[in-house]
């Protein structure tokens, strides 16, 4: 990479005049950042996320869950395949997105990411290192099997749902969460009530999400058009260009705690999606993960990190966590 | 591959009539606009002058992504909602007429000024200049770049998909996001769009001869 | 002087006063439409400070500027790659044995009429399922390059044919090898003709690099995406973004327009055929 760099800007240089303003631009960026945009995290200070309105968690609960995060025995650890080269590498790298409401958002201010995923893939990696040092990998809906596969992330925490189809490939552990749907409509609708009222309306929801499959079983007559992210389906519904936006009932929630324009209806529907710890396929991983995701449960943190999280838009008591391995 | 055509030979073909819609309109959309704006740029009105030249220099320059984001979710906030074809389409219209000002511009341009002095001097008068001396050679030099814009059109119909409207690039990206079927529908759409571009360029090349000047 | 100029006579009386009169009615018109347009985004809470304040926050446009890092990153490498095999190709095409000639022709006439979103999906999602899986930076850089290959090889043989033919036929007489005129003759002055095109296809190769998007790579619409997600100010992210985009490129573009009034008239044919290749 750097030294690809120094070739192009060896190229712009002879290049004359263009070093004059688009070299000197570029270097400048360049000499900021590196490869991937992740700022240098000024430490405690997620107040600065507060000026933008931007997370609706509690960022100060979520540091402490992980500082009160276990750590396991070494002899735990080296009894690992897997735990040991983690440990050896000194970091966890994980498959995920930073653009997950709630799961994995990166604040742009301090590059820290946070949210459910993360919270519990910094723990697993605190778990095995000693330190919540992860090091996130992006991540497609598409992607995610194949990187599993040929050993590119050492785990995948990204709102993965376990599907039969999926698990032919990879290992899953846990689930460590479940969820189901729900609708969002403007706060001045009257007209959609229900999942039945969504007949003929047109109604948004993420593309490659679960919600499209969805949406086809449960309202078939439903207009559907997919948009590729949380905010043009959010400004689709405050617009009037869909009548309604379904999509995970977590997703939603933050949308109508940010927005007063907007609110939810009805009750969550669909088959409850569970949320699995992706693992590569074979390797010892997977007992590791469960015993780990077993501790987390017992030891409190699970439900601190739900309450830090998710619980900030939910507002009720932590749901118990899924059965491990159902 | 029987499988394929049969379970999702409707979706890319709805997708191929999509992109064939918007790029046609999205075609004679930019020939309207760029003309108009090639007008403005060279009408002897300054502010006008100055609003073309802003108009080129704005359009040529922006990512289409980011005007079909601020078109779809922008103008709704002044007042005015389309669908999101509308939108796709007028975003690319907008794009579209300031490459298409610049190739009239260059095409025009591109016959010598002494020809127009001379077509004065033998007392032809403002649009007897047009119509005998200057459009006819302009046309043809323009047939080229204008083929060229057509083809730009076309390929930058598939961002429609970032507003969600089904073009046959997206139809195809969904259809393998629900089945791993390889590289097959990715090919066919590509075949599509190599067969478009060539009829186009094809066409453009035959009104070219037609319009050739016996020296 | 150009040929449109010289349509019309120089404005007697009349016409300047008709010309007054319709430049400022043409500026009312423009002022009246700027006022309404802010106007209504006024009343839909879109001006408010509190959506836009973000953006002079240091934090903010730290993140935003190591997105426009990754931009240039990804817009020079995919050059690096792109002019050299530009090079090839339009040799290729250029070429006597049939094959290659063929090779080459097809080659670019592929990768100029597919569209860079459908080369970028394969990359994404077609090629992973026969194990050809690389880092997303080079599912954005890959695709890029071989498309813009096939703009760059059309605008290096326009270059190579705009050289008067008696330049190579005097290199034969003299008892050069095709091969020996190319390289010595030709190629020195073709590439130098060239070069204001390429600089214009800077902005093309910027534009393209917006599908980062598409791979999770995170250039600036990337990071500007991630924002929205933060923040939720959609229409404001996307126009300040544009404006980044169009500062840059307006800047490349008359850098362009520079070099080539330098050269001669045959450097702005050239120029006006990359500035078409520039769509989207």
């Amino acid at each position: 990479m750097s030294e690809l760099e120094r070739f192009s800007s060896r190229l712009l240089t002879r290049r004359g005049a263009i070093v004059l303003g688009l070299g000197a631009f570029g270097a400048g960026a360049l000499a900021g950042c590196g490869g991937t945009p992740t700022l240098p995290a000024p430490s405690g200070s997620a107040s600065a996320s507060g000026a933008a309105g931007g997370s609706v968690m509690d960022l100060a609960a979520f540091d402490a869950v992980l500082a009160k995060g276990a750590v396991a025995a070494d002899s735990v650890v080296q009894a690992s395949e897997w735990a040991k080269a983690i440990k050896a590498k000194g970091q966890l790298v994980r498959g995920g997105t930073d653009t997950s409401t709630l799961f994995s958002l990166r604040d742009p201010a301090t590059g820290k990411v946070a949210g459910f995923d993360a919270g519990l893939s910094q723990l697993l990696a605190k778990y095995i290192i000693g330190e919540p040092r992860e090091n996130l990998s992006q991540v497609t809906v598409d992607t995610r099997e194949t990187l599993l596969q040929n050993n590119s992330v050492d785990v995948i925490f990204a709102t993965y749902s376990i599907t039969p189809k999926r698990a032919e490939k990879v290992d899953f552990g846990g689930p460590y969460y479940e969820s189901k749907s729900a609708i969002l409509v403007k706060a001045d609708n009257t007209s959609i009530k229900s999942v039945a009222d969504l007949a003929g309306k047109t109604v948004a929801t993420q593309s490659a999400s679960t919600g499209v499959t969805l949406l086809k079983e449960v309202a078939p007559e439903a207009n559907v058009q997919t948009f590729d992210d949380n905010p043009k389906c959010l400004a689709a519904v405050q617009q009037g260009r869909v009548e309604a936006y379904v999509i995970d009932q977590s997703i939603l929630l933050s949308n109508a705690a940010k927005n007063k324009d907007v609110k939810i209806v009805g009750d969550t529907f669909g088959n409850s999606d569970k949320y699995g710890i992706g693992l590569h396929k074979g390797s010892d991983a997977l007992a590791f993960v469960n015993a780990w995701l077993k501790t987390a449960e017992d030891d409190g943190s699970w439900d601190a990190l739900w309450k830090a999280t998710v619980g900030q838009v939910l507002k009720t008591d932590p749901p118990k966590p899924p059965a491990i391995g159902a | 591959m029987d499988q394929l055509l049969t379970t999702y030979l409707d979706e890319l073909l709805a997708g191929l009539w999509v992109t064939a819609r918007l790029t046609a309109v999205a075609f004679f959309g930019s020939l309207v606009v760029g003309t108009a704006v090639a007008a403005c740029r060279v009408s002897p009105i300054v502010p006008l002058r100055a609003v073309g030249r802003l108009y080129v220099d704005l359009f040529v320059n922006i990512p289409l992504i980011s005007l079909l984001v601020v078109v779809t979710f922008g103008l709704p906030d002044i007042g005015i909602t389309f669908d999101l074809f509308s939108c796709a389409a007028i975003s690319m219209i907008l794009l579209g007429g300031a490459f298409t000002c610049e190739a009239i511009r260059t095409g025009v341009n591109a016959v010598s000024v002494g020809q127009v002095e001379a077509a004065r001097s033998i007392g032809l008068d403002f649009f007897g200049v047009l119509r005998f001396v200057l459009f006819p050679q302009a046309f043809r030099s323009v047939i080229q770049p204008i083929v060229n814009v057509f083809i730009g059109i076309l390929l930058s119909s598939s961002l429609a998909g970032v507003i969600g409207v089904k073009d046959l690039t997206l139809q195809v990206s969904e259809i393998n996001n629900e089945a791993a079927l390889g590289l097959t529908t990715y090919l066919l759409a590509a075949v599509a769009y190599v067969v478009i571009s060539l009829l186009a360029g094809g066409l453009g090349a035959r009104l070219e001869e037609r319009l050739r000047v016996q020296r | 002087m150009s040929t449109v100029d010289s349509l019309f006579d120089a404005a007697g009386p009349r016409a300047r006063r008709r010309i007054r009169i319709l430049t400022v009615l043409s500026l009312l018109g423009i002022a009246g439409l700027a006022a309404v347009v802010l106007l209504r985004f006024g009343q839909a809470g879109q001006l408010a400070a509190d959506r836009w304040v973000e953006f002079t926050q240091g934090p903010y446009l730290i993140f935003l500027l190591a997105g426009l890092g990754n931009t240039v990153t990804a817009a020079a490498a995919s050059a690096v790659f792109a002019l050299p095999l530009g090079l090839v190709l339009a040799l290729g095409r250029l070429s006597v044995r049939t094959p290659l000639r063929r090779l080459a022709t097809g080659w670019i006439e592929f990768f100029r009429s597919v569209p860079l979103l459908l080369v970028v999906y394969i990359f994404v999602s077609g090629l992973p399922q026969y194990g050809i899986n690389p880092d997303i930076f080079w599912k954005l850089v890959i695709p890029i390059t071989l498309c813009s290959s096939a703009v760059m090889a059309e605008i290096f043989r326009a270059g190579i044919k705009a050289l008067p033919a008696g330049q190579s036929e005097a290199g034969l007489s003299v008892g050069l090898s095709r091969g020996q005129v190319m390289r010595s003759v030709v190629l020195p002055q073709a590439v130098r003709i060239v070069v204001p095109s390429m600089v214009a296809q800077l902005v093309v190769l910027l534009k393209d690099t917006t599908l980062g998007y598409a791979v999770s790579y995170p250039e600036l619409m990337k990071t500007s995406n991630n924002l929205t997600a933060y923040t939720n100010h959609l229409i404001q992210t996307y126009l300040i973004i544009a404006a980044v985009y169009v500062v840059t490129n307006v800047f490349i573009s008359h850098l362009a327009r520079y070099l080539e009034r330098r050269m001669s008239g045959r450097a702005a044919r050239i120029g006006q055929e990359a500035l078409e290749a520039g769509f989207g």
